[in-house]
């Protein structure tokens, strides 16, 4: 695994140096690598490696198409180009070199393709000579932080709240809580985020209205390293520092796995509690800790606005999902053994009812990118919904096709994501 | 009839269940009398939908939730199950009182290891909490007594097959040592010969254990072959009721006699099926009277108006009819 | 599926009289529906959410009558139309009441720029409260008239009430348009993938992983920076979207069932063409299932063509979403009830006709899929 870290660069780095019809040719070996791999790999490989390449393959085809939807529409590219005042006249030479537009369409198909996996993305019309790469890596940790965030929080909030719904199915205040749930589903997103503005931002005050970061604390940062702070930087160690989270908590969790059932409980706990303590403790004492905290007050309310329209459609799926579950002998058995409802519930059903719940991960994965765009959009949040808007808006094509694309290699990835749990989740696929 | 001089098991008295739906109520259990002393088996026939299951259901208190116990008790050593609080009851499952499931197929739950499973029902009933190594041995000798290799306990229930499934199944019934074992069409999705197996080791089991035992069936010839008595349930009451061997070879009761006498014996001499006509009575609205009336071809005015009782006809042989007399004494076909 | 299916009932069997195919099909139509409208009129939300469709219909109706006969086009109509009253406000340096006073500042952009303190100008008022007395006021070409706005006008100066009830006939176009497309092409793909396999199926299935890869509203941004999206344009894109998407993958798992059932082996071996089995047989079994996502589809279309509108993406002359768009532009996003009318109106109508489509979409789901039936 580790040698990984140092093949992967080099081997990235030999295939930009390529040509893009030898390029192509790289990525089919990679494509039929990992499907002959999957063969005959073991373990997690085996089950993941040819969804990677069909992945891989999905992407190919989808930037392909997003090329030629380029050249669909009326008037080529380098037009746009002539006719934008501020694009001085050697861009188009760049533009027309990086792409070969000199060349027959296939391979400029090829070429645009291809070139997307060294992230020679071209540069922004409307940012000019700004390369859209560089733009898109700014803004993606921000958008993967919304995205992340408000999943894990519907996830959290929707499958707990759907399955007690399930439960009472028929009881008082079952049907309110559905219909509410639907309306949340289909409400008018933007008017909703709106309303959360105007109601928790403007009549409660309890965070800031718009943006990533208040001007205010920000108007006299101090230096780290030399360097001036910035809110990237703090953001990155945000980040950081919650993946770092995870994975001692995980590593804690696992641990406790190995003790006997009834001595579990408290190295658990005590395991957590010191990693979190950890946590808080860094960032306490950290010069940073003001921006840090403007930082995470600027996000709430958007992870909140998104997470709360994304959780109505997981509660609804896993009603429906653990009504069907319960009808299943194996409750009935359950509860012949005497276990206790909420046993019955939490071990047995939502356990199953959770299988279905994570292949929709798909569904929600949908919901948080449409609606993270338009939180974005509403919260004046600068991540790459916002951007993908700006581009469109201000007709700078490489950058939204550009945006786009990452776009879809998040949505990839999530996909990928889902159906990981998945195995993991049901044995059935596991071990078969 | 294994008379013990004990008193008995569990003593079902009168027990009246029904199903509250949208379009009425559901007559499932009307009226029903049973009991059973310890060592035991007693087994239930009748059609799909007669109340044998809803009976089963309402002895582990796990009817569904628009069930209603109208009237009657089930005692349990003399103590009247349907007076007891949930968690009580809780503790009576399985610890008192497990069961063979009719879909038994699906009894387990598909993500879970086997062994964990029983597990889960032993660390509930046993007091202290038992530590894994005595887990393990009990479960290694559940599944030796029902013919299975120890080491299956550490697979997923989707690696066994169907027979094995139901053996394993038995085996999580007998975990916590209950006084009774209700099963339910245990074998009935499992082909002849894993279902006479699986049959035999029941019947095994049980007389190694002393165990009573329920068996519900909708197949006669079944239960002929487990239990010690009979009961024939139709349209949710008891029409007969007695020693196996004398309603199998005699069966006074027209339902039971025409039961019987449409199902084909391989070892007997050729003789006509006779067909049981008619279509189970809907249950929301039960005919008047007996309820088997309209399908009786000894039907008369009084079977259309009256309820007949259990009536003792000798040596612990009990009809609801009203022309049992009427019925032939033996189908010696059926005899083996 | 089982309610669906034509059960053959014994008078069809075996007629005295040779009956017209068609009479029969009809009979039977009529008794299907009857069962399934009593399954479906079990479901209280689902009757709702048709009352609430049928609420949106009469509105739909009534805009062009009432354009007609009791609206003036120069005041009422919803993109060209105009009243506004006039105020007369005295300007000053500090603002004490706003009703009668404005600032120098306001005043000279709102009015003109060589206004001074202590003039009294005239600021038409718009957007205006509802109200339901008429009030005189200016159209665009200076003609006075009085009107009533019973839901206010917006900020530049049109009726909102005739906005929304324009607005509803589009969404139910877009809806309509979006739906028969998904529909159509859905029903198409998912029976042929599902009945000839094979490679033509691989290659439908993994067309439609394409399309499920990333969500519609961020192709449909894109596409927009690319071509002028109209409203037929729109529902045709989302239509063919959705229709090659997921819906394909769910109706040809739901014609997978269809394609093993007795009766489409018995239509091969009596001589049925490809076409024909599929036709006659494949289809008719898979559109319970097809009319149920057409609900679907019809509140993802309306709440896509909104989000567009909203963000300024559409070439459309009015729509819900350009109505919160233009209330927002105008700056009026977070005026919250002071301004109510400008953003709650066309919000819940796009919540409440999306939602309403869901929610029998769902009571249909109901019907169409037993296992989800309450006991």
């Amino acid at each position: 695994m580790a040698a990984l870290v140092f093949v992967v660069p080099v081997v990235w780095r030999g295939y930009c140096s390529l040509g893009a019809w030898a390029r192509l040719a790289a990525l089919g070996l990679v494509v039929a690598g990992l499907f002959i791999g999957s063969r005959y790999a073991s373990g997690l490989f085996r089950l993941i490696g040819g969804r990677l390449a069909q992945g891989l393959l999905l992407f190919i085809t989808f930037l392909a198409l997003v090329y030629l939807l380029l050249e669909a529409q009326p008037g080529d590219i380098t037009q746009q180009l002539i006719l934008n005042p501020k694009l001085p006249p050697e861009a188009q030479d760049i533009m027309a070199a990086q792409l070969g537009l000199d060349q027959p369409l296939p391979t400029r198909v090829v070429t645009y393709t291809t070139n997307f996996f060294c992230g020679e993305l071209g540069f922004s019309f409307s940012q000019y000579p700004q390369q859209v790469a560089h733009l898109i890596a700014e803004r993606l940790p921000r958008t993967i932080t919304l995205f992340l965030s408000a999943t894990v929080l519907a996830y959290f909030m929707g499958f707990g709240l759907g399955k007690v719904l399930a439960w009472r199915r028929g009881k008082r205040g079952e049907t309110a809580v559905t219909l509410a749930g639907v309306g949340m589903y289909t409400v008018f997103y933007p008017w909703f985020a709106i309303l959360m503005i105007w109601f928790f931002g403007y009549i409660l005050n309890w965070f800031p209205i718009a943006k990533f970061t208040s001007v205010d604390t920000w108007s006299n940062p101090p230096d780290i390293n030399g360097n001036i702070l910035t809110p990237n930087y703090v953001f990155t160690r945000l980040l950081l520092s919650a993946l770092i989270t995870t994975v001692l908590i995980v590593m804690v969790i696992s641990l406790a796995q190995r003790l006997p059932t009834e001595r579990r409980t408290w190295p658990r706990r005590v395991g957590i509690l010191i990693v979190l303590g950890l946590l808080v403790g860094y960032w306490a004492t950290s010069v940073m800790a003001p921006y840090a905290a403007d930082i995470l007050h600027h996000t709430m309310l958007p992870v909140i606005t998104l997470a709360s329209v994304t959780f109505a459609g997981i509660m609804l799926l896993t009603r429906s999902s653990m009504l069907e579950t319960l009808r299943e002998d194996y409750i009935l058995t359950a509860r012949a053994k005497g276990l206790t409802d909420a046993d019955v519930r939490d071990r047995h059903a939502a356990r199953n009812a959770l299988l279905p719940v994570v292949t929709s991960l798909v569904l929600a994965l949908a919901f948080v990118i449409s609606g993270g765009i338009i939180t974005e959009s509403v919260f004046s949040w600068p991540g790459l919904g916002s951007q993908l808007l700006g581009a469109t808006l201000s007709e700078d094509i490489p950058l939204a096709t550009g945006t786009l694309g990452i776009i879809a290699v998040l949505a990839l990835i999530g996909h990928l994501v889902a159906d990981v749990m998945y195995m993991y989740l049901d044995p059935r696929i596991r071990y078969s | 009839m294994s008379d013990n001089g004990h008193a008995p098991l569990l003593e079902v008295d009168r027990l009246v269940m029904r199903y509250e739906t949208e379009k009425g109520e559901v007559s499932a259990v009307e009226d029903v009398s049973f009991s059973i002393r310890q060592g035991e088996s007693l087994g239930l026939v009748g059609e799909s939908g007669c109340g044998k299951t809803s009976v089963a259901m309402a002895l582990m208190r796990l009817a569904a939730d628009n069930a209603r116990y109208k009237s009657g008790e089930i005692r349990l050593n003399g103590e009247n199950l349907l007076a007891l609080r949930e968690d009580e009851m809780r503790a009576r499952r399985w610890n008192d009182i497990s069961m063979v499931f009719q879909g038994a197929m699906n009894s387990w739950n598909p993500v879970y290891r086997v062994g964990d499973q029983i597990r889960e029902a032993i660390d509930i009933h046993f007091e202290p909490r038992p530590t894994d190594k005595e887990a393990r041995a009990r479960m290694t000798r559940l599944f030796e007594l029902v013919g299975l290799n120890p080491a299956m306990l550490d697979h997923y229930p989707h690696e066994f097959s169907g027979g094995m499934r139901q053996r394993a199944v038995i085996a999580m019934a007998l975990s916590c040592d209950p006084q009774l074992i209700i099963a339910d069409e245990p074998t009935t999705a499992l082909d002849v010969i894993v279902q006479d197996q699986i049959l035999k080791e029941l019947k095994k089991v049980q007389e190694q254990l002393g165990m009573s035992l329920i068996y519900i069936s909708h197949d006669i010839a079944v239960i002929a072959e487990v239990t010690d008595t009979i009961g024939v349930m139709y349209a949710g009451r008891l029409v007969e009721y007695g020693p196996t061997l004398s309603i199998f070879h005699s069966p006074r009761h027209p339902y039971s006699f025409l039961l019987l006498s449409s199902t084909p014996s391989i070892t007997g001499p050729r003789r006509k099926l006779a067909p049981l006509e008619g279509e189970p009575p809907n249950l929301l609205d039960p005919p008047t009277g007996c309820r088997f009336h309209p399908r009786c071809p000894y039907a008369t005015e009084v079977c259309s108006t009256t309820v007949p009782e259990l009536e003792d006809i000798g040596g612990g042989h009990q009809v609801a009819c009203w022309h049992w007399q009427e019925v032939p004494v033996s189908i010696g076909a059926l005899q083996r | 599926m089982t309610d669906l299916q034509i059960k053959p009932p014994a008078e069809v069997v075996a007629p005295l009289v040779p009956e017209a195919m068609w009479r029969v099909r009809l009979r039977l139509f009529r008794r299907t529906f009857a069962q399934n409208w009593k399954l479906f009129a079990r479901n209280r939300i689902g009757l709702i959410g048709l009352g609430v469709i049928g609420v949106f219909a009469l509105m739909a109706i009534s805009h062009p009558i009432l354009m007609n006969t009791v609206w003036q086009p120069n005041v009422y109509d919803p993109v060209q139309g105009y009243h506004a009253v006039s105020v007369e406000k005295t300007v000053v340096v500090t603002v004490t009441d706003p009703n009668t006073e404005i600032d120098l500042a306001t005043a000279a952009v709102q009015s003109n720029p060589f206004v001074q303190v202590g003039d009294v100008i005239s600021i038409p008022q718009q957007p205006a409260p509802p109200t339901f007395k008429p009030v005189e006021g200016t159209t665009r070409s200076g003609a006075v008239v009085a009107a009533s706005h019973w839901l206010g006008t917006d900020p530049l100066g049109r009726d909102v009430l005739s906005q929304l009830l324009y607005s509803t006939r589009s969404a139910f176009f877009l809806g309509l348009v979006a739906a028969l497309v998904t529909v159509f092409i859905a029903t198409t793909v998912g029976s042929i993938s599902a009945y000839f396999g094979g490679g033509l199926d691989t290659f439908l299935m993994r067309f439609a992983d394409l399309i499920l890869l990333v969500p519609l509203l961020p192709v449909l941004i894109v596409v927009s920076a690319l071509f002028t999206l109209t409203l037929p344009l729109l529902g045709l894109v989302i239509g063919i979207l959705t229709g090659f998407g997921g819906t394909a993958i769910i109706l040809k798992s739901q014609a997978l069932q269809v394609k093993v059932k007795p009766f489409i082996d018995a239509a091969r071996i009596a001589g049925g063409s490809h076409r024909h089995v599929i036709l006659r047989h494949i289809i008719p079994n898979v559109l319970p299932l097809s009319f149920l996502y057409m609900m679907f589809t019809v509140t993802d279309a309306i709440s896509l063509e909104a989000t567009l509108s909203f963000l300024g993406l559409l070439s459309i002359p009015m729509s819900w979403g350009i109505m919160i768009n233009t209330a927002s532009s105008q700056g009026y996003l977070l005026s919250g009830t002071d301004f109510w009318w400008l953003l709650l109106p066309a919000g819940m109508a796009v919540s409440l006709l999306a939602g309403s489509f869901f929610l029998v979409g769902r009571a249909m789901d109901e019907v169409v899929n037993p296992r989800l039936r309450r006991r």
